[in-house]
């Protein structure tokens, strides 16, 4: 009798109730269509490592030039069995890691708080472009002179490369906020400071993650270029030595290592805007 | 007829003393202008009118004829050129207190569920969270949203959001409500059933409610006072009291009453739409 009215009850509010079940037919057709572009994915990746491997093997002088996948990989078991692809990889990814962090902290600091002052965004908004129009590699040869050849100089290439880009991305998310959805919160009483925090910062988080998922790679570049210039450790010292060698599979095993590493680097950044902006996460 | 019943109950309400009996709203001979490329277009021109205490009053208008600013002039959104703005008797500078403000977009903060958007005024005021709780799950159940408070705005639909919208002005117990278009966007069903919900609360209540809208039907069906607006630069062009007998919460029986549609059709002439 009870179970009777519990399984009556929904049936009979529903009418306009959007929020449906998730269908198990559905579900399986979304699986399956994953799995056909993944398999794509691969094919094209297989045919494209088979080509080369078949082109570079029938040509000494063609194999030299551009390796080949089998050298590649040979290359990459060594570099795994005598650990310098951890240590070189381990070296790189904390100096990407801290300008990543440094640069994405400050840059969307000072982004934020820019949306307090019209009059402080229009006077900086110059010198913003200025300094962003600087490419960071002309700024190597300085950073190494201020800030040695040790970790802290490709932090700080890691953190230039990614301050501006943060800091623009921030600030475009904080201005483009709904003006109706700030009178809103004007009229229900809102401080100035309210409407920064409950409305302008949860509401640039879309603009500030998308400059996260474009910072990974900037911050990487930063500190590889860093490591070009001078080091003793790191991936980028390992593709420019085994480039000065003439080792070009080499040069593509580090690179293979640094690729490795953006594409993790980004999947935790996106796992971490899931954790963060649950509502988007679809029902 | 008309016209005399409006300026005797104003005159009276102006010989009271204490804040009490004062009219909520009193709008008198404001002005506004924009300037658009140089140019000066006045949008209001010596605009009056009074909003007494639990009365609900509609204010319709031919398109782009200035609702919303003038909403925007009385919330303290905009500052009118000239005139004065009373609340309770008094000219207040900025946000007038105790007013809710609606929108035709229901402006759902995304992040938060319908509870935390139906909280929002509440925890800008300072109201302890457990209390804050409280209040917003009633609000919500009173306007049929019950079990939807943990869902996020994107899993309901436009309906049930601008229930949630509601809900938001609602908690915060105004003494005035200020709509603008609240239900514009909705179906035909939708927007009678929520229209039927909101008379019942406000009258209830006892709050009072300016509801600008473009619905003659929906103004006359809500409303016990209907304001004409002429084009811009726009001014009071009639009034109605709309005697629709004592019992004023559902909207289907107002909607088949004989003198509805008498109403309606003055209404729409005062509009004088030209249609093509």
């Amino acid at each position: 009798m009870i179970a009777d009215v519990d399984t009556a009850m929904p049936r009979s509010t529903d009418a306009s109730e959007p929020v449906a079940a998730p269908v198990a037919g559905r579900r399986w057709k979304k699986l399956r269509s994953t799995a056909i572009v993944l398999a794509t994915q691969v094919a094209i990746l297989a045919a494209f490592l088979g080509f080369w491997d078949y082109m570079t093997s029938q040509n000494r002088a063609a194999a030299f030039m551009f390796g080949s996948p089998s050298a590649i990989a040979g290359f990459l078991g060594q570099m795994a069995r005598d650990g310098s692809l951890w240590r070189d990889s381990y070296v790189t990814g904390s100096e990407t890691l801290l300008g990543f962090f440094v640069g994405n902290l400050v840059g969307t600091v000072i982004g934020l708080s820019l949306w307090y002052s019209r009059f402080v965004s229009r006077v900086v908004e110059p010198f913003v472009i200025a300094v962003g129009s600087i490419p960071i590699i002309a700024l190597a040869p300085i950073i190494i002179i201020w800030f040695g050849t040790g970790l802290i100089s490709k932090v700080a290439m890691s953190t230039l490369s990614v301050v501006i880009v943060a800091l623009v991305t921030s600030y475009k998310g904080a201005v483009g906020v709904d003006p109706d959805q700030i009178n809103l919160m004007r009229t229900l009483g809102a401080s100035k400071f309210q409407i920064f925090r409950k409305l302008v910062v949860p509401a640039s988080l879309t603009d500030i993650f998308a400059g996260l998922k474009l910072t990974v790679g900037f911050a990487l570049i930063g500190a590889i270029v860093g490591e070009f210039m001078s080091s003793s450790e790191g991936l980028g010292h390992a593709i420019f030595k085994a480039g000065s060698l003439y080792v070009i599979p080499k040069v593509f095993a580090a690179l293979v290592a640094t690729i490795a590493l953006a594409l993790i680097l980004t999947f935790i950044v996106g796992k971490i805007e899931r954790l963060l902006m649950p509502w988007r996460r679809n029902p | 007829m008309t016209g005399t019943g409006v300026s005797r109950s104003a005159g009276n309400a102006e010989t009271v003393t204490g804040g009490a009996a004062m009219p909520p709203l009193v709008v008198e001979h404001v002005t506004k202008s924009y300037e658009v490329g140089g140019r000066i277009v006045p949008v209001i021109g010596d605009l009056s009118l009074t909003l007494r205490e639990g009365e609900i009053v509609s204010i319709v208008g031919p398109s782009g004829c200035g609702k919303t600013t003038l909403l925007n002039t009385l919330c303290g959104l905009l500052t009118p050129d000239s005139g004065r703005i009373r609340w309770h008797g008094r000219e207040v500078s900025g946000q007038p207190q105790n007013v809710g403000y609606m929108l035709q977009k229901d402006l759902l903060l995304p992040w938060r569920t319908a509870l935390g958007n139906a909280m929002l005024g509440l925890e800008i005021r300072g109201v302890a969270p457990s209390e804050a709780q409280d209040r917003g799950h009633a609000m919500l159940d009173q306007l049929g949203l019950h079990g939807f408070a943990h869902h996020y705005p994107s899993t309901l639909s436009g309906g049930m959001r601008q229930r949630v919208a509601l809900a938001r002005t609602l908690v915060n117990e105004p003494d005035v409500l200020l709509l603008d278009e609240p239900f514009a966007a909705l179906d035909f069903q939708n927007k009678l059933l929520i229209e039927n919900d909101t008379a019942a609360l406000v009258r209830k209540s006892k709050r009072s409610l300016l509801l600008i809208t473009h619905d003659i039907e929906e103004a006359v069906s809500l409303a016990d006072r209907v304001i004409v607006l002429s084009k811009r630069p726009t001014r009071v062009k009639a009034v109605y009291d709309i005697a629709l007998g004592p019992e004023r919460t559902d909207m289907i029986a107002m909607r088949q009453s004989q003198d509805f549609s008498q109403y309606v059709r003055r209404i729409w002439a005062d509009l004088d739409v030209v249609l093509q």
